[in-house]
């Protein structure tokens, strides 16, 4: 199975690669070009990052994958990867992919950016990992306009926001699995395994 | 609810973890990436590798060690000591830290932290704050906790996070290494200062100084060393006493 991390100048993918590495046949690659991150079986968004910067990496590339994600191309989006995945954000200029209906706003909280580890409240993204207590490192939330796609939600002081939301075969999470330790690792294994076989 | 963190840091030296003995030589204690690995098994919620290195050649084995530990480490890693500038930063996160610390840099050059939230986000931004009471003030000290500077330590937090800094990271230098807990009215002061997470450091001598800095310092996160190294405590019965305190925290599973 060929898993591919769309490096948009993100940086650290070191913990994100090495955790869907676990997954037995799971050959995991890095490409910079969008476009060319589609010739894959499953696509993975990652996280870290400015959304504007990250949507002018994108651009060349939008409307194939956007194409690609709605011809049933697994995908997982991780925070900022998550955030691409909807319409816009306040966090920078340019179009998101918009499979999400929904903009991206700043977290509406006294403490912002939201770090550190917080529940996740009625989580249903996977059968086979359920998420408890998982890692944040982000100032901005997706905000879907259609509840029904939210599998799982958060609340940092006030803010109740989507902590992962699924249509199809794809999957978004605020939240870094990653750094989420056993239990992160093993929702990256699920997800290849139920998702993207 | 956000739960409060147990962050474990590690000094590291030419890509080992070293610890001072009586202050008259450096102990090698282990591989970092083992004991890394075994304090997320135990539960720990963050690790930080303290860099230590006095040279240029020692320093450069910290981005390849980075890179081992970051690759079998799932919790946020995070990398402190001798960060100068916005490329320093950009080569830890690239080698796989989540986050980079900046201390005397930034007293030198409050600018860098606005340049490095700018570049890299705030997330990843600490400022790292040396402090040492000064009658009914804290003053802050740089380059190891060997230099005066005029600041005082609340403003300066203030000063930090309005720049760009995500966290700040409090070190009292007279608790530091004492075990007679945490300078909880330091961090009590930072804390109600500033609206990002305190991360309360120097002092920690037991399970309960770690409560207090929860409980009475305000602090978001809390970190300890020595008595872990030395088996003093676990991450495990620190946690037990957190819990038993009402504390909100994250159990391994």
């Amino acid at each position: 199975m060929r898993v591919t991390l769309f490096d948009y100048g993100a940086g650290n993918l070191h913990s994100l690669a090495k955790a869907l590495a676990t997954v037995p046949g799971a050959e995991v690659r890095v490409q910079e070009d969008p476009v060319r991150s589609l010739d894959t079986d499953v696509l993975v968004l990652p996280g870290v990052g400015a959304f504007g910067a990250a949507v002018a990496r994108l651009e060349p590339g939008r409307e194939a994958m956007r194409a690609a994600l709605e011809q049933g191309l697994p995908c997982l989006g991780i925070c900022l990867g998550m955030q691409l995945l909807f319409e816009g954000s306040d966090e920078g200029e340019g179009a998101g992919l918009g499979y999400f209906a929904g903009r991206v706003t700043r977290l509406a909280a006294k403490r912002v950016p939201e770090i550190g580890w917080n529940q996740v409240e009625d989580e249903r993204t996977l059968a086979g990992a359920r998420l408890d207590t998982v890692y944040y490192a982000h100032s901005l939330a997706c905000r879907a306009a259609d509840a029904s796609v939210v599998t799982g939600w958060t609340t940092h002081e006030a803010d109740r926001f989507p902590a992962a939301v699924r249509r199809g075969r794809v999957v978004g999470v605020q939240f870094h699995p990653e750094k989420s330790s056993t239990a992160g690792v093993r929702f990256v294994q699920a997800f290849l395994r139920e998702v993207a076989p | 609810m956000l739960t409060r963190r147990l962050v474990v840091c590690l000094d590291v030296k030419g890509g080992r973890v070293v610890k001072g003995v009586q202050f008259e030589g450096l102990r090698d204690v282990g591989d970092p990436v083992e004991l890394a690995r075994r304090y997320e098994a135990e539960g720990a919620d963050e690790l930080t590798f303290l860099d230590i290195s006095a040279s240029a050649e020692e320093r450069d084995t910290l981005w390849e060690l980075v890179r081992r530990t970051a690759e079998q480490l799932f919790i946020p890693l995070a990398v402190g000591g001798g960060v100068r500038t916005v490329d320093d930063v950009g080569r830890a996160l690239r080698a796989g830290a989540d986050k980079v610390s900046i201390n005397s840099a930034a007293v030198a050059n409050p600018a860098l932290l606005t340049a490095c939230a700018e570049r890299f986000g705030a997330q990843c931004v600490v400022a790292s704050i040396d402090a040492k009471r000064d009658g009914e003030r804290w003053r802050v000290y740089t380059h190891g906790g060997r230099k005066p500077t005029d600041l005082d330590a609340v403003v300066w937090a203030r000063e930090c996070v309005a720049r760009g800094a995500g966290e700040v990271l409090l070190t009292s230098i007279d608790r530091d290494g004492a075990r007679t807990g945490y300078d909880l009215a330091l961090t009590r002061a930072v804390s109600e200062a500033v609206d990002v997470p305190v991360i309360a450091s120097g002092g920690a001598g037991s399970a309960a100084h770690v409560r207090d800095a929860f409980q009475e310092g305000g602090a978001d996160a809390a970190l300890v060393a020595g008595i872990l190294h030395d088996g003093l405590t676990t991450v495990g019965a620190i946690k037990a006493v957190l819990r038993e305190g009402g504390l909100h925290i994250r159990s391994v599973a």
